[in-house]
């Protein structure tokens, strides 16, 4: 996408200095996104970080705390359960959603009768709402009737059979499968966008140096994809640390013992069962902090390698 | 995008290649191919084959027959989970709110972003700028924040308000990627405009946007999505269950009967499949409009 604005018009022409009058209209054409922007975006999260400065349960008159929000948060188990547990999250599904991804996309890649049929299927889950898709997978994991165990009695590996999201030890992990489940489709067809623009000539010379399929994918597909995995892992990156309160909130609550509980279930639960207002908004900045340094790193680590994406 | 033009020709060498060597190798290659993705249609499909049979069987047979299709079809499964689950209600407040937010969100965000690609003016780049920064901060961090403003404004189960805090929300995205379509466009067209004397609304109104199109749908699908189907913000800002969303409904009808895993699935299949058959229907736009963005062409 290109950031140049249009100054193609010489500002000697009649048209030039048609434009360089353009504030009015201009002032007049932003200001509804502006007055939506400030009202319910940059005034929240200006007035928010105030309040977490504060002690405040939402009704009575605020007091000023300076940082001992942040402070108790340090200290807090639960918060540091979460927030590791949110890391796990994101660097399972992360990982997970691009070698998979790319998997599957280099299977659909291939000149396949009913190739369109299969993509459709495997993006069919990204259109469903985490809602949905959280009351599927609790009936496949439920323990007495759940798909998942049935087809472990089924293949005789009834030994396998677990409480998938009743034991702490894997609930967390069970919840990572389901978010991979409903995005894997969405990764697939981006890495598909980008293989289909990698030129066939490049892999005819590779093949006519002797290199194997295996040697095409490391030495050539996979530089050329750099781009598309680095898209891949942005995308996945904000999504995976923001859009789990869902997913868990269906599944487990939090639960068993805050085993599978993520920054976001724990800020929502001291803000409306604790009334801990002031808390809770000081719990999304930190998390904002965290999602804001990963992005911002890995855009500059984008930069420096010269992918320009 | 290029891409339109490379996957016949990728395509083409493939199939030639297996043509070459069609021989025992390359069949096992291709075998193997197909179970691999039988393998994956198995993992997506299945579960929702599943949760349709599982919507038509009785309750008994729900748990003696896992796998099977149902025996014999009870559509009562559907009446009831109709009127228990309130579905009625639910899908009026999702169809008004998202509608009500796509249409806030064109109306804010085409102006803007026009403004931003085409007009000079002083600001320009700072406008720019808090856009592309506002992307950075996901509306979840501020959720807490987000419910006072909204409360203090009034409107906590209100569907208009949450309407407009969605339109926000999609807003940064929204206008960076339209103004990326708005730049594409030949200034020719709007300077011929011009010398005959139209204004600027009446140019974004009658010449650019048609042009524009393709970006509109972008955004139409991406904020379709995203607000159709949101728990979070719907949570957080519609208590009332009289002004609540579907996957509000879902959630409150499963936590609040126990075990009723025919009615879930009748209620599941009653709000997943007309999005599902959407999607079928316009997957080739749906598709392509996801990798314009993300895939330079």
């Amino acid at each position: 996408m290109s950031t140049r604005p249009q100054e193609a018009a010489p500002s000697t022409s009649r048209f030039g200095r048609f434009v360089s009058g353009d504030g009015a209209v201009a002032f007049v054409m932003i200001l509804p996104a502006a007055i939506l922007f400030c009202l319910f975006y940059l005034w929240p999260f200006v007035n928010g970080f105030w309040l977490s400065l504060h002690n405040w349960d939402g009704f009575s008159d605020p007091t000023w705390a300076g940082f001992s929000n942040y402070q108790r948060l340090a200290h807090d188990r639960i918060f540091l359960g979460a927030l590791r547990n949110n890391l796990i999250f994101v660097v399972a599904v992360v990982v997970l959603k691009n070698v998979l991804g790319l998997g599957l996309a280099l299977l659909l890649n291939r000149a396949l009768i009913g190739r369109t049929f299969f993509r459709a299927a495997a993006f069919i889950p990204v259109t469903m709402s985490f809602v949905a898709v959280g009351l599927l997978w609790s009936w496949i994991y439920n323990p007495v009737f759940g798909l998942l165990n049935g087809a472990l009695d089924l293949f005789g590996l009834g030994g396998l059979k677990q409480s998938w999201l009743g034991d702490a030890n894997i609930a967390l992990y069970s919840i990572i499968v389901v978010d991979v489940w409903k995005w894997l489709g969405f990764h697939a067809v981006i890495y598909l966008a980008g293989l289909q623009t990698i030129p066939s000539e490049l892999y005819e010379s590779a093949k006519m140096d002797g290199a194997g399929p295996v040697q095409r994918f490391w030495h050539v597909t996979l530089p050329m994809m750099m781009p598309i995995v680095f898209i891949n892992t942005i995308l996945g990156l904000s999504g995976a640390f923001v859009r789990n309160f869902d997913i868990v909130y269906v599944l487990t609550k939090g639960g068993p013992n805050h085993a599978t509980e993520v920054v976001l279930t724990y800020m929502m639960s001291k803000a409306f069962q604790d009334g801990a207002m002031s808390y809770a908004a000081a719990i999304g900045y930190v998390l904002f902090l965290i999602v804001g340094l990963a992005s911002v790193g890995l855009l500059a680590l984008m930069r420096r390698q010269r992918l320009d994406v | 995008m290029s891409g339109a033009a490379n996957p016949s020709l990728s395509l083409g060498n493939g199939m030639a290649s297996h043509r070459r060597r069609l021989g025992a190798r390359g069949i096992l290659e291709l075998v193997s191919i197909y179970a691999a993705l039988v393998l994956v249609l198995m993992e997506t499909i299945y579960p929702l084959l599943w949760v349709l049979f599982g919507s038509l069987k009785t309750k008994q047979e729900m748990l003696s027959n896992i796998w099977g299709p149902p025996s014999s079809l009870v559509f009562q499964n559907y009446a009831d989970a109709w009127r228990i689950a309130g579905m009625g209600s639910r899908i009026v407040s999702s169809v008004f709110v998202t509608g009500s937010a796509l249409i806030i969100l064109v109306v804010v965000a085409t102006p803007c972003a026009y403004a931003l690609a085409r007009l000079r003016f002083r600001g320009r780049g700072l406008v720019l700028a808090v856009a592309v920064a506002a992307m950075l901060v996901p509306p979840q961090v501020m959720a807490i924040p987000l419910f006072m403003v909204a409360r203090d404004l009034g409107l906590i189960n209100n569907r208009l308000g949450i309407a407009f805090v969605y339109a926000a929300t999609s807003l940064p995205l929204s206008v960076f990627i339209l103004r990326s379509f708005f730049v594409t466009l030949p200034a020719d067209l709007e300077d011929a405009a011009r010398v005959d004397g139209a204004s600027r609304l009446a140019i974004l109104i009658h010449i650019m946007l048609p042009l524009i199109r393709p970006g509109v749908a972008l955004i139409l699908i991406f904020g379709f999505i995203e607000i159709w189907n949101d728990f979070f913000l719907a949570f957080l800002l519609l208590r009332d269950p009289s002004v609540q969303t579907i996957p509000l409904g879902l959630v409150s009808f499963f936590q609040q009967y126990d075990s009723l895993w025919t009615l879930y699935f009748a209620a599941l299949t009653i709000t997943t499949l007309p999005v599902i058959v959407v999607f079928i229907a316009m997957q080739r736009q749906f598709i392509a409009g996801l990798t314009a963005g993300a895939v330079k062409g």
